[in-house]
């Protein structure tokens, strides 16, 4: 039983890390005030962005055509929800739709019907001399591939940046009230387009994570709900950065167990396996109480 | 107010595109194909095909859609394709095909039978056919593939190979046709060491491949060194996770998978849904429709054990003369599967 602990915490830590940047880059766009339902749209165009740049020019390339794949998407729906000041579930849910869709369509076009093999370049893990032989949580928590760092060193700088400069103070107003934001000279717009486009990126970075430094391979669909499941981790993490990356592992750890407990052949029913993380989702959200974390003016237009 | 219209106006372009989108996404490479194939002829063979997944699964959907080519390139029907999720989805797209006057439409699983028994009876001049099932009506046939065949054989194979006495089965979700395969799978791997331990996970759909990947480790971490695949796209992940590890064999599934990760396959259970196909389309060209259920097993040659040759040598020889016997045993059909594995056609 022991000897499944660290293997445990190694699968939690990779199943949190591409909802974790999906779910930050959510925080800063709800913190602007804007639910961006688009972001499966968004997770899913970065995974195909990162093969196809990876595929030309190597792993580091084909990170940045995961963001820059994300924040082409992102930019949509910026355009039309705070431009044109469209609904924001509405079009979120059109964007969403169009990333799947667009993604499969091009992938055919790209790879054909055999698709792309395993052949994609992926990232090694890099485990961090002395830190990775902790026992336990060693390996999960340092002996993963850079990419997982680079959430380490985001997370608290996008926490110290929020609340401690006066951008992150800015971006808060325009999620409160943005009409005072737009009384002292910020410019609600231009703020918000600045929020989705980092929420693209960080979204983009998760798609990216997924091709390059888990499966190896895109697939139609690779997705999976994820972009949803990151909203809920948003709601989850109260809208802090540091929530939001203890309530990404939490849901990574759930997985993590539903994929223990059928490995352990304990008889469970699949599908009651499968619900554990929803459920314990479910149970957070419910025991979280009050919304009154949210941004103020989340989801209105304008 | 002209502001909201233009607003309105652009909203209803995004979800205009979005839909298209995803249409596109379902029937590329079909629609120009029944477009350009015998639009306007009238009396010509149109054949469509409704795929639960994506075709670049190099696995189930995969298969059939080259099915639907050799039936456009053999007999020179126009084709269609479409990628359907839900129950409602088949229905209306059996509909529009019926609607269309397609002379014969395939539903690929044995999820799409409630839908052609529906639909069925409303154009009876349209030939449904699914695949997996066990239902037929006056224009409904069902291909019903002995997939529990090669399982078995898999499975000994699989027990022949393993070093530390555990195998794993992965599948997407537990339809009837994977549970039972898996089944077989496990008579298989006993019937060689009736000790082994077979564990068995469900991935809960046929496209997380990052969540496959992930069941598979954890089923290696508990000491399974070879995984019997049949999660689709989904079983990507599965042969991603193989890579990774040392000394880990996958076994595909549905399609000859063998070239997907060379190295560290150990073979395929294939169903030759090309074959079959074909075999069905030529009767309806022909006038020749029986409503029924077809069975396709080893003696018709649809399914088949591939073993892998690259790897081939992992298999000791003696292991191949028997895997090789029984499915001489089978093509003979004097072969019985034990009672514990219900056949009940692949989904």
């Amino acid at each position: 039983m022991t000897d499944a602990i660290a293997p445990f915490f190694e699968a939690t830590v990779r199943t949190a890390t591409p909802l974790a940047f999906a779910a930050l880059g959510e925080l800063v766009a709800e913190r602007a005030g804007v639910i961006n339902i688009g972001l499966e749209g968004t997770i899913i165009a970065g995974a195909f962005g990162g093969l196809v740049a990876a595929g030309a020019a190597g792993v580091g390339v084909g990170f940045l055509g995961a963001v820059v794949a994300g924040m082409f998407v992102a930019a949509i729906f910026a355009f039309f929800v705070v431009t044109l000041r469209a609904d924001h579930i509405i079009t979120g849910t059109a964007i969403s739709m169009l990333g799947v869709g667009a993604t499969g369509t091009l992938y055919r076009i790209f790879f054909g019907t055999t698709g792309a093999a395993l052949e994609t370049p992926t990232l090694a893990p890099l485990p961090i001399p002395l830190l990775h032989s902790i026992p336990w949580i060693g390996e999960a928590l340092f002996g993963q591939p850079p990419i997982t760092y680079l959430l380490y060193v985001i997370v608290p700088c996008l926490a110290w940046w929020l609340r401690r400069t006066g951008a992150g103070l800015a971006l808060r107003a325009v999620g409160e009230r943005p009409e005072a934001a737009s009384a002292a000279g910020i410019s609600p717009a231009r703020v918000r387009w600045a929020a989705l486009l980092f929420c693209g990126a960080m979204g983009g970075l998760g798609g990216g994570t997924l091709v390059l430094a888990q499966v190896g391979t895109f697939n139609e669909g690779i997705s999976a709900g994820r972009g949803f499941i990151a909203i809920a981790i948003v709601v989850l993490g109260r809208w802090s950065a540091v929530g939001v990356s203890g309530a990404a592992l939490l849901f990574g750890a759930a997985s993590a167990l539903q994929y223990f407990a059928q490995a352990m052949g304990w008889g469970i029913p699949y599908q009651f396996a499968l619900a554990l993380p929803y459920v314990l989702t479910l149970i957070a959200l419910a025991g979280a109480g009050e919304r009154a974390a949210a941004p103020a003016a989340l989801g209105a237009r304008g | 107010m002209n502001i909201t219209m233009t607003r309105r106006a652009m909203v209803w372009f995004i979800n205009t595109v979005a839909l298209l989108a995803m249409a596109c996404g379902g029937t590329k490479g079909g629609k120009p194909a029944a477009e350009s194939g015998a639009a306007g002829t009238a009396g010509a063979m149109k054949v469509a095909l409704l795929t639960p997944g994506p075709i670049t699964d190099q696995s189930w959907n995969g298969g059939a859609y080259s099915g639907l080519m050799r039936i456009k390139d053999s007999l020179g029907a126009a084709v269609s394709h479409i990628q359907t999720k839900t129950p409602a989805e088949f229905e209306e797209n059996f509909r529009q095909y019926g609607a269309q006057g397609y002379t014969m439409v395939i539903g690929h699983g044995f999820e799409f039978q409630d839908a052609a028994k529906r639909v069925g009876p409303e154009f009876p001049k349209t030939i449904y056919i699914t695949t997996g099932g066990n239902s037929s009506g006056p224009n409904i046939a069902a291909m019903s593939f002995a997939f529990e065949d090669p399982s078995y054989l898999a499975g000994m194979a699989a027990a022949a190979v393993t070093k530390t006495g555990t195998v794993g089965c992965i599948g997407g979700t537990e339809l009837p046709p994977v549970k039972s395969s898996f089944a077989a799978f496990t008579a298989g791997a006993l019937s060689v060491n009736p000790k082994i331990k077979v564990v068995t996970a469900f991935i809960g759909n046929w496209d997380d491949a990052s969540a496959g990947k992930e069941q598979a480790l954890a089923l290696i971490g508990r000491g399974a060194d070879v995984i019997f695949q049949n999660a689709d796209a989904a079983g990507l992940g599965v042969f991603q996770a193989a890579k990774e590890g040392k000394g880990i064999w996958v076994i595909g599934s549905n399609a000859d998978q063998n070239n997907v990760a060379p190295s560290v396959t150990l073979g395929s259970v294939v169903i030759d849904v090309p074959h079959a196909f074909l075999v069905m389309a030529r009767e309806v060209k022909g006038g020749n429709f029986q409503p029924r259920v077809v069975r396709l097993d080893t003696k018709t040659d649809v399914v088949r054990w591939v073993p892998n040759p690259a790897t081939l040598q992992t298999i000791p020889a003696a292991m191949r003369a028997r895997v090789d016997s029984v499915q001489q045993l089978m093509k003979a059909g004097t072969f019985v599967l034990p009672p514990a594995v219900q056949p009940t056609g692949a989904k």
